[in-house]
């Protein structure tokens, strides 16, 4: 689907932001989650359809080995998590990709498993990348253990007593995956294959339904284990305590090059929370409701960025940014905002593009959507892309009308002399061991022969400097024939026209370029919430963290 | 994807895992980024038409470097310019492994709303804007052949659709070729590269 099918909002172009403003990293690396992210859609989907759960297998030891199945049983389709749980030596636990070993490995599988089933993903899924899922998996992953929060949940549960909240607020999850693999990774299911489904058609669905499963299995193992340990004086989690976990992931370079190789898909993703704003600004007043909605999320970002804690400098500043920003917000809404202004939400945004860091402006952006879902929310709908249907290269274009292309939309590639040390410092590749994407030192480390073409700005200049010296009226399809290696610029330039939140708008290989910048902007469009840089390319993240969990789902629970 | 020693009899890949596969393995054979791209699309396209593409694609990257002769190149060039006024003239003569022509020739078909034939030794396939390919023949996979590329204006023959799903598998032999080709473009961890790969600290917390 795209947005072209919508039915458009026309008074809102007026309010809508330039890519080259909104597709800089560093205004991207301030990416918070809204309401069209993916666990939202999910969760909305799952109330709205009045969507059921159960555990029909428990089977997991005193000592926490294993096997569980989640169901989660929608209007058409039934859904399993199959969880593995393993007893994990403590040295073996890592979270990166070279690891072997996890606390505990899942598949989501499509339907309910037989015991055949169960049979063959238990020689599978423990073994992760190194092991074959098939047609009937959606997802693969795996899990470990925060084991300061786990043992300490574990030791005052198995006591009768509860965990200390804040020490459970510091952390916010007793486990965190490390890799959830979906379409069609190491055998599973392709994308096509659930693409017509309406509730798996927007992006990320079925990965999100694994993490959300995952996460009542990291609490019913927990409280599992302190029955084990406690006997009857065992207690349960109590329910607020047990709200505020989420499921962690801690992730790195892998996920970056994704939005990069799926333009379109990043055109959809953030076309559709732009316009959300858009719409947002366009309106003429401010309705009581709407208010009361919008300060409770400025509240509710004040009460998370307080919990929010980094160790990473860069993060670090960004929070203390976020953190005025927010009590600028909140003093400018009760005092300054005029909310009789012919468009009073444009008028507190315009009023944020002076005032805040790139933080607050886009936590504000977070925070405008938030009570608006009737006007936004199917904005969702369009967040998917047919990315087949954009791959022919159009032949007949004309090099005049390529060389506006480039014009209107690489301004920021052509410019720079990627000769320079500094920017060309990077290079991207696949890792001889893992298959698994990485950046190199250009000037310092052998493979640049073997570059992957993440280098966009590169290319387009690249493609601009041959276009001066071939006639306007050339079809581009006489220029790939003389010039096949400009083929994957001049498809993405082609691509740009047509969707311009396609591109990323900076170097994608000069030394300063941050790839934390470009995972928090994936990471947000999922829900991902407390970002926490371990590196300059290694995150730490919360997913689902105050959201129902699958026995609330049934009691109207709010969302979020 | 990830080689499994374990199921050297075969392995079903899915469409992603072709995809991959195919781009990072007609990369290693030398070709540019965006011959491996277009290797890829034509790989899953040959997989999708429940052809056997690990063939098709490994004799197109193993055969000599001609250009001429290279049917992923000429494939490039016809879809390229089928709505050209003047179409590139390419060579529609002996051309090797003429079967990977087929996606780039239903692209052709697509660009030009119009029913395409393409033939070549016994092989005779029909394609149709937006239909699957239909097989009036066997299609031979490997080997030289001439090749006639023509718009058929008189074939009322439906074509099949496209299943939703499917399901494609190489051999152990090809996999093996394939993995050797896609290897030459990966690179080896280097200590710098490692040291920035994870967090810094242990994960054991």
């Amino acid at each position: 689907m795209s947005c072209a099918g919508l039915n458009p909002k026309p008074q809102a172009s007026a309010f809508r932001r330039n890519p080259n403003e909104v597709m800089r990293l560093a205004r991207m690396g301030c990416s918070h989650p809204t309401r069209l992210s993916f666990l939202r859609q999910l969760l909305r989907r799952m109330q709205a359809e009045g969507w059921h759960f159960d555990r029909p297998i428990w089977d997991i030891d005193t000592n926490g080995v294993g096997r569980a199945v989640y169901r989660a049983i929608g209007p058409v389709r039934t859904y399993s998590l199959v969880a593995f749980a393993h007893d994990l030596p403590p040295e073996a636990r890592s979270d990166r990709v070279i690891a072997t070993a996890w606390d505990a490995t899942f598949a989501l599988f499509d339907g309910t498993p037989t015991p055949a089933d169960l049979d063959r993903l238990a020689a599978n899924v423990p073994l992760q990348e190194a092991g074959r899922v098939s047609p009937r998996e959606l997802s693969l992953s795996r899990a470990n253990r925060s084991v300061r929060l786990f043992d300490h949940v574990l030791e005052r549960l198995a006591k009768g007593a509860q965990p200390d909240a804040a020490m459970l607020l510091e952390t916010g999850y007793l486990m965190r995956t490390t890799a959830v693999y979906g379409s069609g990774k190491f055998g599973a299911a392709d994308r096509s294959t659930i693409a017509q489904r309406p509730e798996l058609s927007g992006p990320f669905q079925a990965e999100m339904l694994s993490v959300f499963l995952t996460r009542a299995f990291t609490v019913d193992l927990v409280e599992h284990l302190a029955r084990a340990r406690g006997g009857d004086q065992a207690a349960r989690l109590a329910p607020e305590l047990k709200r505020g976990l989420g499921v962690g992931n801690s992730t790195g370079l892998g996920m970056a090059p994704f939005l990069i190789r799926h333009p379109v898909l990043l055109n959809n993703w953030m076309l559709a929370r732009e316009e959300a704003l858009a719409r947002v600004r366009a309106q003429s007043s401010v309705g009581q409701s709407e208010l009361g909605e919008f300060l409770t999320a400025l509240e509710g970002a004040r009460e998370n960025v307080d919990l929010w804690a980094s160790a990473h400098d860069i993060q670090r500043v960004k929070l203390t940014d976020l953190k005025d920003s927010l009590e600028r917000i909140a003093a400018h809404v009760a005092q300054g905002w005029d909310q009789t202004a012919p468009h009073p939400w444009d008028d507190l945004w315009r009023w944020g593009q002076d005032a805040l860091a790139l933080e607050g402006q886009e936590a504000l952006l977070a925070a405008m959507l938030e009570p608006h879902g009737a006007l936004i929310d199917g904005l969702g709908e369009c967040m998917d892309a047919d990315e087949a249907a954009h791959f022919p290269i159009d032949g007949t274009m004309r090099v005049g009308d390529l060389h506006a292309i480039l014009q209107a939309h690489y301004g920021w590639a052509l410019g720079t002399d990627y000769n320079e040390r500094s920017q060309c410092a990077r290079f991207w590749y696949v890792s001889e061991d893992k298959l698994e994407p990485r950046l190199g030192q250009r000037h310092e480390e052998p493979g640049t022969e073997r570059e992957l073409p993440l280098d966009t700005g590169r290319q387009a200049a690249a493609l601009w400097q041959v276009l001066q010296d071939q006639p306007d009226d050339l079809p581009v399809a006489y220029l790939l024939q003389a010039h096949p290696e400009l083929r994957p610029a001049l498809r993405r330039a082609q691509i740009t026209a047509r969707h311009p939140f396609s591109e990323i708008r900076d170097n994608l290989i000069a030394a300063d370029m941050l790839p934390i910048d470009i995972l928090r902007c994936k990471l947000a469009f999922f829900g991902a919430t407390r970002f926490d840089p371990r590196s300059d390319r290694w995150v730490r993240i919360s997913l689902f963290q105050g959201a129902p969990y699958p026995e609330d789902m049934h009691r109207g629970a709010n969302e979020t | 994807m990830k080689h499994d020693p374990r199921t050297d009899a075969g392995l079903h890949l899915s469409l992603s895992e072709i995809s991959a596969l195919s781009a990072r393995a007609t990369r290693g054979a030398g070709r540019n980024w965006g011959e491996a791209e277009e290797a890829s699309e034509a790989a899953c396209w040959l997989a999708r038409a429940g052809l056997d593409w690990a063939s098709a694609l490994l004799e197109v990257l193993e055969a000599s470097n001609d250009e001429a002769d290279c049917a992923l190149r000429a494939g490039m060039l016809l879809a390229d310019s089928a709505a050209c006024p003047k179409t590139i003239a390419v060579q529609k003569g002996m051309m090797s492994c003429p079967c990977f022509l087929l996606p780039f020739v239903a692209r052709m078909a697509e660009l030009t709303r119009q029913r395409t034939l393409i033939e070549w030794g016994d092989t005779r396939v029909v394609l149709a804007p937006g239909e699957a390919p239909r097989f009036d023949s066997p299609v031979r996979i490997a080997g030289r052949a001439e090749v006639t590329i023509k718009p058929v204006s008189n074939d009322n023959t439906p074509c099949p659709n496209w299943l939703q799903t499917h399901r494609s598998s190489v051999t152990a032999s090809q996999h093996a070729r394939l993995m050797k080709l896609m290897m030459a473009c990966t690179v080896p961890s280097s200590a710098s590269s490692l040291t920035g790969a994870g967090a810094l600290g242990g994960d054991n917390d």
